[in-house]
């Protein structure tokens, strides 16, 4: 069995795929991507991309590396066990030497976060993807601006989303199908 | 993204900075500079003795704050061209003017170079003289002719001891028992003794050899750093840091102007070229500069990283300076056209990149000298933590030298919201203020009163007296500066990227 899982339009430009991209917004889709062969300055923007929430899950990682260090030193050097290195004391005044630990693995956890809050994200790793299979898409590799608008989106309607695609200046647009 | 800003659209010579705009400024800047610089002289002339000396201190915390911007300046200029930038040309009209203001220092700083200023604030100066003093009471005449005397008795002594040995061997080589071996024995012997006479005879006592050893004994570590801690080579130094930090910043601010008027782009390139050269030029004369002028407050003490501290404080300072300066000029209605709210953000994210490397250099400079606990090193240290200093550095340096701004910069709508990143900018400056103010007054009160006591008591008003009146002529010497060239490279090949920054 076979559906419909997206339209694949391509443009000849980044300029054209720029201006389309300000249209596609403008009409209120929401489940659509845009591929190109380098970074297009501003797309963002005129996708109407708002702020990832990336940082977020990197600043509760963060956090998190930064309370571990702290606590498993204070824990273990000064509380279960105290340890005089160098004369130190072990109380609240031995906090500088716990600073390298800390910093490393805030920076450790924060970079875990990222990672992982990517690929979570992004719903990777996966096996395969239906956009795999066109070859249209697989342009965008070399020299194709591909902008794709899925078949999930509440806006999507097979006709109407091709006919407002091809509107929007695409020079070929490519019905992409899944199997379920 | 809104439309495309082209050049065209821009007048061809540049935004011109209409002083009439700001009179109100530049005149209080003036008299408020002028009017009590000459307030301060003449109260360092006439004040008593202890308060005079607590006075060169204000004076150098001042000098060395302000010139901090400055060096910024400069550095954020380097750091443009030899990184090929082209989001910041917009600006960089301003970085140039605030590094251009380094000839100021020069003059400021020169009332420090006189004998009563220099010694109360570098020790060495005293402690040299004594040295030289102990070195010329050692090689004095009567030590010279005991040490000559000593010296007649050892090589009397080497003659003696050559004679016996001499003498023995006659005896024995005249007896027919003796071995071969023996006989090989007693010649090494006699070598041995004249090869001693030798080394007697050539050590005579000079008065110089005398005055050396006087010298090390009477100050081992300044006698060690002789090479370096001298008066001749530290005036050198002084004039010679000038030249090369002036040097650079006149020909990059003259290239970029020429750049404006002619259109020519061959000075983009050599700019771009130069800037690669000055950098090392400028690294070192700045470091030297602060270990010559603030880690010498006591010169037994040292830290390598002396020089990378000072320089991650200058670099967050002055952009602060110019976020703070650029919102100004703006509200004044300057700048308009060309700096977008993209440039804030660029500029945000700088002065939250230097917020985070002083403090990684501060702490670390900390860490590195609390942790090995050796005596020379940790006096630095001791001083700040005694009294109400370790407070202060708690309070002001750790948590609102980093920890504050830090926090208050991590969101990225913070950086992109001018008045925001401007308050921002404006309270990293006064912690800066606060970071100088720290690593300079805390020796004063030990240093004046041999240890008795910390603070000086009533010196806090001259070191405000000091600021205000030092960054009067600051503001004023930048905003006339600002006003010879156009407010931003007109004629820049990269001023269209500039314009359409997109971050």
């Amino acid at each position: 069995m076979k559906r419909a899982f997206a339209y694949v339009a391509e443009f000849d430009s980044a300029a054209a795929i720029y201006h389309a991209a300000e249209q596609v917004r403008d009409a209120g889709y929401k489940k659509w991507d845009v591929h190109t062969p380098y970074p297009v300055h501003g797309m963002d923007h005129a996708m109407g991309l708002g702020k990832s929430w990336l940082s977020g899950v990197v600043l509760c990682g963060g956090l998190t590396g930064f309370c571990t260090a702290l606590f498993l030193q204070f824990f273990t050097q000064v509380d279960l066990y105290p340890t005089v290195v160098q004369g130190k004391p072990t109380n609240l005044n031995t906090v500088p030497a716990f600073f390298p630990v800390t910093f490393e693995l805030t920076i450790l956890f924060s970079a875990f976060a990222v990672l992982f809050g990517l690929l979570a994200f992004v719903m990777l790793p996966r096996w395969n993807h239906p956009l795999f299979g066109s070859k249209k898409f697989a342009r965008f590799s070399d020299d194709g601006f591909i902008l794709v608008i899925e078949a999930r989106d509440a806006k999507f309607q097979e006709a109407d989303t091709k006919e407002f695609l091809l509107s929007t200046g695409a020079s070929g647009v490519e019905l992409v199908e899944e199997e379920f | 993204m809104s439309a495309i800003k082209s050049v065209d659209n821009l007048p061809n010579d540049g935004e011109k900075f209409d002083s009439s705009k700001v009179a109100l400024v530049k005149g209080i800047s003036l008299i408020l500079g002028g009017g009590l610089t000459a307030l301060f002289f003449i109260l360092w002339l006439f004040l008593p003795g202890q308060m005079q000396q607590s006075m060169a201190y204000s004076w150098l915390f001042a000098v060395v704050f302000f010139m901090t911007l400055s060096i910024g300046g400069i550095f954020w200029t380097l750091l443009h061209h030899a990184t090929n930038s082209g989001w910041g040309v917009v600006v960089r009209r301003l970085m140039e003017t605030l590094g251009s203001l380094i000839p100021l220092y020069f003059i400021l700083a020169l009332p420090l170079l006189l004998p009563g200023p220099r010694d109360a604030l570098w020790e060495w100066f005293e402690a040299r003289q004594e040295m030289i003093q102990a070195g010329k009471d050692h090689s004095s005449p009567e030590h010279l002719e005991a040490a000559k005397a000593e010296w007649g008795q050892s090589v009397a002594a080497a003659e003696k001891k050559l004679a016996a040995v001499k003498a023995k061997k006659e005896k024995e080589s005249a007896t027919a028992t003796a071995t071969a071996g023996e006989k090989y024995n007693l010649e090494q012997q006699v070598i041995a003794a004249e090869g001693k006479l030798e080394v007697a005879k050539a050590s005579e006592p000079t008065a110089e050899e005398l005055a050396s050893e006087g010298q090390l004994h009477a100050n081992v570590g300044l006698y060690k750093k002789r090479g370096y801690l001298n008066e001749v080579f530290w005036y050198a130094r002084y004039v010679g840091y000038f030249l090369v930090l002036g040097g650079i910043i006149y020909f990059l601010r003259s290239w970029s102007i020429k750049q404006d008027q002619t259109g020519d782009f061959r000075y983009f390139r050599w700019m771009r070229r130069g800037s690669c050269g000055f950098l090392p030029l400028f690294a070192a004369s700045w470091t030297f500069v602060v270990v010559d002028w603030l880690m010498a407050l006591d010169y037994t003490w040292f830290s390598t990283m002396w020089g990378v501290y000072l320089f991650a404080g200058s670099a967050l300072n002055s952009m602060a300076i110019l976020i703070a300066a650029l919102t100004w000029l703006r509200s004044r209605g300057f700048l308009k056209d060309v700096v977008s709210m993209e440039h804030y953000h660029i500029m945000g994210k700088l002065m939250f990149s230097f917020v985070v490397f002083w403090a990684y250099i501060a702490f670390s400079q900390f860490f590195l000298i609390w942790y090995a606990n050796i005596t020379e090193e940790t006096k630095f240290y001791l001083t700040r933590n005694t009294a109400y200093w370790n407070a202060y550095a708690i309070g002001f340096l750790v948590i609102g030298h980093f920890f504050l701004p830090f926090a208050g910069m991590l969101l990225r709508r913070v950086k992109t919201v001018p008045y925001v990143l401007t308050g921002i900018a404006l309270w990293n400056l006064c912690m800066h203020v606060l970071d100088i103010y720290w690593i300079i007054i805390p020796e004063r009160g030990p240093s004046l009163t041999q240890g008795k006591e910390m603070v000086i008591p009533g010196a806090i008003y001259f070191d405000i007296l000091a600021f205000v009146a030092v960054g009067g002529l600051t503001v004023f010497l930048f905003l006339s500066r600002l006003a010879k060239a156009s407010l931003y490279p007109c004629q820049d090949p990269r001023l269209e990227e500039s314009l359409n920054l997109v971050n």
